[in-house]
């Protein structure tokens, strides 16, 4: 064989092989190319791979996206403290006197043993009565006289003194002034006594008693006639924080940035009407 | 209707509560009783057709001895600082009052009120307004009730802006 014979064969050889891989090579493209853009092709070679995926980051969640969702809750409550509060504050409330309502409970059933030991219930009762009434049974009418009755409810703006709201069994003071005046009151006894986060809870005067409520950004104060019993500033209490929860903090969002006098004043008349006995 | 919150600070006597007497009941006393705390009152104008119901809380003038709450002050709309024109301690430290002011509330229409014009004549008061460093926006007298009605309607005007 001569040598260009050989060479030729040799190319031939070789070139003959190299098409041979090419043209296998450009089928496995033709596949994987349809394998890419055919969908149904794609999806069940992906498909676990994405599910392994999501296991994944399911498990690993917390760890790898809590700290951001953390921080940018924080920064939220941070920019909108007083709504958060607002929110939270009745909520809170009922919770606390639940749990010490619970206690109490707990408390006196235990005292009522011991009582009982002592005394008959009945014996107990009017034993108490006349102790502290300083009369018999039969003259607890006048008690009944003297049952408590709300004559008057405001809803008030902290500091500014702005009325909100009111609710009046009979209209014969300035409500204006009286809100202005409780708040000045409440500065007053604030900036003189100066005890950080102590608030003026009562005011009292003769007949009447002054209750306050605090919340963030306004105060509700309901005047009270007669004798006001714990049960009644408790039922007072719950009322207050139903109120703010479901009325107050129910407002539309449009109504966020100022409060609208009168808005809650008839909402006021049907929630503190039903404590009054006589206006029923 | 619109509710707004005024407040009328100044030194003691230098007429606040005679200027809102004034305005409000239309008298005049010229006995001095010094009021003790904060004092309410209101009065309803009508600002060119809209009803403004003002609340208008008079409070004390701090005196060397007494101290008034900077409570009161807060969340007021608007404010009047009353000066005596014929009492100098009156508005020596007229620039730093109304800073002090501007720091319990901000952003409100301050009025900046000479009183008792009544007691002086045309020339005197030409020369307290000249050595002032602020402008003045109204000299009124709470005795012949000059300027109090506009001083407070300029006040209601600005409330409504
Ligand atoms: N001549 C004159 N006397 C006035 C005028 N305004 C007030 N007075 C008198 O000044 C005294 C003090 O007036 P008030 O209105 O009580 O002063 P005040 O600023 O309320 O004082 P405090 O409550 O102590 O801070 C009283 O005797 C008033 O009669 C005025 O425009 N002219
Ligand atoms: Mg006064």
């Amino acid at each position: 064989m001569r040598e260009s014979d050989t060479f030729k064969k040799l190319t031939q050889l070789i070139l003959e092989e190299e098409r041979e891989a090419r043209e296998k090579l450009e089928n496995r493209v033709e596949v994987i190319d349809q394998n890419l853009n055919e969908r149904e092709k794609l999806e069940p070679r992906i498909a676990p791979i994405l599910s392994d995926q999501v296991v994944y980051l399911q498990k690993k969640f917390p760890e790898l996206f809590g700290p951001a969702i953390t921080a940018s809750i924080k920064n939220q409550i941070k920019d909108s403290k007083d709504e958060v509060v607002e929110a939270l504050y009745p909520i809170m409330g009922k919770m606390v006197k639940k749990y010490i309502l619970k206690e109490i409970e707990l408390l006196s059933e235990r005292i009522d043993q011991k009582i009982e030991e002592a005394f008959s219930w009945d014996n107990w009762v009017n034993f108490v009565k006349a102790k502290v009434f300083g009369i018999k049974q039969g003259d607890m009418i006048l008690k009944d006289a003297m049952e408590p009755v709300i004559q008057e409810v405001f809803i008030i703006e902290q500091h500014s003194g702005m009325l909100i709201g009111s609710y009046s069994r009979v209209t014969s003071v300035d409500q204006d002034m009286v809100a202005g005046m409780l708040t000045a009151i409440k500065s007053f006894a604030k900036d003189t006594f100066s005890i950080e986060d102590q608030e003026l809870e009562t005011i009292e005067y003769e007949n009447y008693k002054i209750v306050i409520k605090n919340f963030p950004r306004f105060y509700i104060a309901v005047v009270i006639s007669g004798i006001v019993s714990k049960v009644f500033l408790n039922r007072l209490d719950d009322l207050i924080l139903d109120f703010v929860d479901k009325v107050i903090n129910q407002r539309s969002p449009k109504a966020e940035a100022d409060f609208i006098e009168e808005e809650f004043s008839e909402n006021l008349n049907d929630y503190f009407i039903k404590l009054n006995q006589y206006d029923k | 209707m619109i509710s707004k919150k005024v407040v009328l600070i100044g030194k003691y006597g230098v007429g606040k509560t005679s200027l809102i007497q004034q305005f409000v009941h239309q008298r005049f006393s010229e006995k001095y009783l010094t009021t003790i705390g904060v004092k309410i009152d209101k009065k309803t104008v009508n600002i060119d057709g809209t009803e403004l119901n003002m609340l208008i809380w008079d409070i004390a003038g701090e005196s060397t001895n007494t101290k008034i709450p900077k409570s009161y002050h807060l969340g007021a709309h608007g404010a009047i600082y009353v000066f005596d024109l014929t009492r100098p301690s009156t508005y020596e430290n007229i620039v730093s009052e109304l800073n002090n002011l501007k720091k319990l509330i901000s952003n409100v229409p301050i009025q900046l009120v000479g009183n008792k014009s009544d007691l002086l004549d045309e020339k005197n008061i030409h020369q307290i307004i000249n050595s002032l460093p602020l402008e003045i926006s109204f000299l009124t007298s709470a005795k012949t009730g000059k300027n109090v009605e506009s001083m407070f309607s300029a006040l209601g005007k600005a409330l409504l802006k």
